[in-house]
């Protein structure tokens, strides 16, 4: 009976798996970058090198990951349906891969070419996206906190997306428009915009859901979403009007922090009010990227309220690093843990009488082991900022992390395609 | 008069035990018989098996953010 109940308007497992399998890889590309690189990518935040870096760990691991969620948390958690899944994974996930190949070649390379190949390819992919969510999103019944903060969370990827594009346009075809301010614009949108409320939305569910902790407070829940957009709204406009309101933004930046705060501080109380007490590298890896997060606001906080700061470039690749490798790689790493061994359970669950165990999907031991790695590579990133020799080894950790998340998630895979075609024969 | 066949609180159970007792206990509900699951949140994939293999539910929201789904025979 259990065995052939059908599950039909649940996505194929191959819409966010591809996704969730693409995502290390890059991270590892990325890994592999500052280690070669070493002490030369602390010279700016602005060098094609650190571009390069940055944009691998963004669009490679953070958007590729996303997306998965994305596709997959909709149809599951909320009940809303994406356009057509099939045609909009495939579109979405050869346009990003390509596109974010071409573009990180480009930044390598300082190659125009590559930057006006990559931009049209990411723009279709994100469209796409953007669409057959934005359908499911914003056509359906679904209520509830998280979808609010998904519904503030893909306007501002397509924010994100659209200053991106222009400044491909501008590295592609030089057309002298301002850099500074469209650098610091598209990444405040790709990363407060929508990667955070985007993680939001998604910690609204699954954190009460496989950490057993009381639900997110309400007014959290409800205010933080569109509170973080309005500021974003105000402060992006606030930087485009440049000096004469630099107080302005200054003071919206300081309010943008403290919701990016709040955000972390609750989380972090749900974790302690947890109703097992039992600590699983999931837990773990969320608590870490909580506490990088922080880390990351406080380091930026100082750039905004002290004027003169020694090492200014320095802080503000430690600001980047916190929140790149420390909170954001780590909080999807949790969230790949917890959601793949899922999606494989209850994609099994229709093929076969007993699926295993979820527990049994992904070995906690070998995820435990990663998360180790993690933290050294972590730890020897930071040493590098005082330390630059330890960079290429923060780079070797980060990369070799990225390898076993690569290998674990593979591995569920490989079992859901062993199980599966045994079931069927 | 429904008959409260089962209570399942699910609430301090982890994914996908939930949804491992709902359909193990599908089996057992009769005529004018269901069965209640007890969660903090809305079993999406849960209702689509439901709604495919014969079954109804009603949903209500507790003062507590509990979600008490009634689980039935359908028609």
């Amino acid at each position: 009976m259990v065995a052939a109940m059908s599950f039909d308007q649940a996505p194929p497992i191959s819409v966010p798996l591809r996704f969730f399998l693409t995502a290390p890889l890059f991270g590892c590309a990325a890994g592999l970058l500052v280690a070669l690189l070493g002490g030369d990518l602390l010279a700016s935040r602005w060098s094609g090198p650190a571009l390069a870096a940055t944009h691998l760990l963004t669009l490679g691991f953070m958007l590729q990951a996303m997306v998965g969620a994305t596709l997959q948390v909709l149809p599951v958690a909320i009940g809303a349906n994406v356009w057509r899944p099939r045609a909009t994974a495939t579109i979405t996930h050869v346009g990003l891969t390509a596109g974010t190949l071409l573009l990180v070649g480009g930044f390598l390379f300082e190659l125009p070419l590559l930057f006006r190949i990559a931009a049209p390819l990411l723009v279709a992919a994100l469209t796409v996206f953007i669409l057959a969510v934005g359908r499911g999103l914003f056509g359906g019944p679904a209520r509830g906190n998280t979808v609010t903060a998904l519904r503030a969370a893909v306007p501002a990827l397509a924010i994100t997306g659209t200053i991106g594009a222009a400044l491909a346009v501008a590295f592609g075809w030089g057309n002298g428009w301002p850099l500074m301010l469209l650098t610091d614009l598209h990444a405040a949108w790709g990363l407060i915009g929508w990667g955070l409320l985007l993680l939001a939305g998604v910690s609204f569910l699954v954190v009460p859901m496989f950490q057993l902790t009381p639900p997110y407070r309400d007014w959290i829940g409800r205010r933080l979403p569109l509170g973080l957009a309005a500021l974003l709204l105000a402060w992006s406009l606030a930087a485009a009007a440049g000096e004469p309101a630099a107080a302005l933004r200054d003071a919206l930046s300081v309010l943008l922090g403290f919701a990016a705060i709040v955000f972390a501080a609750e989380t972090l109380r749900l974790q302690r009010l947890r109703r097992r007490k039992h600590v699983d590298a999931t837990f773990l890896f969320w608590r870490t990227a909580m506490l990088a997060l922080i880390a990351a606001v406080g380091l930026a906080l100082v750039l905004v309220l002290a004027g003169e700061v020694p090492n200014r470039g320095l802080v503000e690749i430690a600001v980047g690093l916190a929140m790149l490798a420390g909170f954001y790689v780590s909080v999807i790493t949790g969230m790949c843990y917890k959601i793949v061994p899922f999606v494989t359970w209850l994609h099994l669950q229709q093929r076969m009488a007993r699926p295993p165990n979820m527990n049994q999907i992904v070995a906690e031991v070998s995820v435990v082991r990663q998360l180790r790695v993690h933290w050294a590579a972590l730890a020897a990133l930071a040493a590098g900022l005082l330390f630059p020799p330890s960079l290429m080894l923060g780079g070797l950790l980060f990369a070799v992390s990225c390898a076993w998340l690569e290998i674990n998630l593979a591995g569920a895979a490989r079992l859901y395609g062993r199980l599966s075609r045994a079931a069927a024969a | 008069m429904t008959d409260i066949l089962r209570t399942i609180d699910a609430r301090g159970l982890l994914p996908p035990e939930p949804m491992e007792l709902t359909l193990a206990a599908l089996d057992e509900i009769g005529p004018g018989q269901e069965i209640v699951l007890l969660l903090y949140r809305e079993p999406y994939p849960l209702y689509q098996i439901l709604q495919q293999n014969g079954f109804g539910h009603r949903t209500e929201l507790q003062e507590d953010g509990t979600f008490e789904i009634h689980i039935f025979h359908a028609g």
